[in-house]
């Protein structure tokens, strides 16, 4: 699973789409948080985040959100 | 602004004498390096200077870089619409923010460690910034690191700054300009690809301001336009501390072959029929208004002996289908006055090597523009070298 992610990813990074990179994170995230890697989880919400916000995309609000939920950044900062 | 120690400032006593006793700014102006740094804290960076155009940020999320005297600065137009210059370096590492101009569809992030910033300035995310996964930490107010914003201002589809924030307003330091020019207030339409282009010149920035603001060469330089403006229908235009320039009385819309001309600006009084007027806005905006168009250029000092001449025209109306083939004669024939010039400001730039010139003397009668430019010059230089001791 994450070698496809892995993958995927350095192609989303070869090609700037930021929109891809932002999905592609959160799914990284999602996994690491479903095996309460919670670091790890963490890690890949704040790239999720960056380039959710770097392609306008209304997910960055949610991103934002979770972080914020493990004390990661300041609530409602977006 | 770095004030380095340099040696002294030339001498510019005789370039603040009345015209007709005065000389022209000695050769250090034109030649030096260190000179030329000299202009860019005492005139450039110190009053209203162009970098662009308005149209370069035609809609919300375009950002155009602009290296102006070796300052990064970065155009924005945010989501309301709002125009924005700011500093394009990164607050984290000092690395260039923006390289190119293009669509940013949200923020400003930073290729390096990819810190955030909104639109207006404001730094939005700092990523691992306590530690990775750890988006904040208790050493870094984030609030107080935003973007750092360059006064702006935009007027007649130029985009003005004053990079060391110390000016009077705009609206205050030009206001008798815009009141001169008021009728001219109006939106103004870019025309297309033929209405915007560049001149490279081997001139020091001066130089263009100068040959600009005077009508004394139009015969000599511009035969082309003997055949209906003539020198005595000139007048010569002076507002000491501030602009210069020349108007013409007959001034002539351009026609295409059907009759069919561009259309007017709307409200206009009788003095614009047939009049026109250039006028340079100190220190490096040449200015011209007609009742069918205006035009701006836009002078980007590369280096002491080296200027881009930065040209677009501005009509009064969208150019629709049918007179785009006249836009593009008229663009075609503006241009070509403007490398009419080329010769002149280069040939002045390598006459200032002569180490026995003197800057010269003014015409009493025809010079009055060019020396109420060296005189403004002279001013800020003297001013700027008695504020630093």
């Amino acid at each position: 699973m994450m070698d496809r992610l892995e993958t995927a990813l350095i192609s989303a990074h070869g090609s700037g789409d930021s929109n891809r990179l932002a999905v592609l994170y959160t799914e990284a995230a999602d996994l690491a948080e479903d095996a309460g890697r919670i670091d790890a989880a963490c890690f890949y919400l704040t790239h999720a985040l960056v380039f959710a916000l770097e392609a306008g995309a209304a997910s960055a609000t949610q991103l934002a959100g979770r972080l914020a939920a493990h004390n990661r950044m300041p609530a409602a900062r977006n | 602004m770095d004030r380095i120690n340099r040696a002294p400032a030339p001498d510019v006593s005789t370039v603040l004498r009345d015209v007709s006793s005065a000389r022209g700014l000695p050769n250090a102006h034109y030649t030096d390096a260190d000179v030329f740094k000299r202009e860019r804290d005492a005139v450039l960076f110190r009053n209203w200077s162009g970098i662009g155009f308005a149209k370069d940020v035609p809609k919300p999320g375009f950002v155009k870089p602009v290296t102006f005297l070796g300052m990064p600065l970065l155009i924005v137009r945010d989501r309301d619409g709002s125009l924005r210059v700011f500093q394009n370096t990164c607050r984290h590492r000092g690395m260039i923010l923006v390289d190119a101009p293009g669509h940013l569809r949200g923020v400003i992030r930073c290729p390096y460690h990819s810190w955030c910033y909104g639109l207006d300035g404001r730094l939005k995310v700092t990523p691992h910034v306590g530690g990775p996964g750890i988006n904040t930490h208790a050493a870094l107010d984030i609030s107080t690191l935003g973007l750092i914003q360059i006064r702006s201002h935009v007027w007649m589809g130029v985009v003005f700054v004053n990079v060391d924030g110390q000016a009077p307003a705009f609206e205050q330091a030009h206001a008798p300009l815009l009141e001169r020019w008021s009728e001219f207030d109006k939106p103004l339409h870019a025309g297309g690809a033929a209405a915007s282009f560049t001149l490279d010149v081997a001139t020091n920035w001066k130089l263009a301001v100068e040959n600009y603001c005077e009508s004394y060469h139009l015969p000599w330089v511009h035969p082309g336009l003997n055949s209906y403006s003539r020198l005595e229908d000139h007048y010569n235009i002076i507002e000491r501390g501030a602009y210069s320039g020349q108007g013409t009385y007959v001034y002539r819309q351009i026609k295409g072959d059907r009759g069919e001309m561009l259309t007017d600006f709307a409200g206009l009084s009788e003095k614009w029929e047939t009049g026109a007027e250039y006028i340079a806005v100190y220190p490096n905006v040449l200015l011209g208004v007609q009742r069918d168009q205006t035009f701006a250029i836009v002078l980007d000092p590369v280096d002491c002996e080296r200027t881009i001449e930065r040209i677009a025209l501005f009509y009064a109306a969208p150019v629709t289908a049918d007179l785009e083939a006249l836009a593009d004669r008229n663009a075609a024939q503006w241009k070509q006055v403007f490398k009419e010039d080329v010769f002149v400001v280069e040939g002045m730039q390598r006459g200032r090597h002569g180490v026995h010139f003197d800057g010269g003397r003014f015409s009493p009668a025809m010079d009055g523009p060019t020396h109420n430019f060296h005189h403004w010059v002279a001013a800020q230089v003297q001013s700027h070298a008695g504020a630093a001791v």
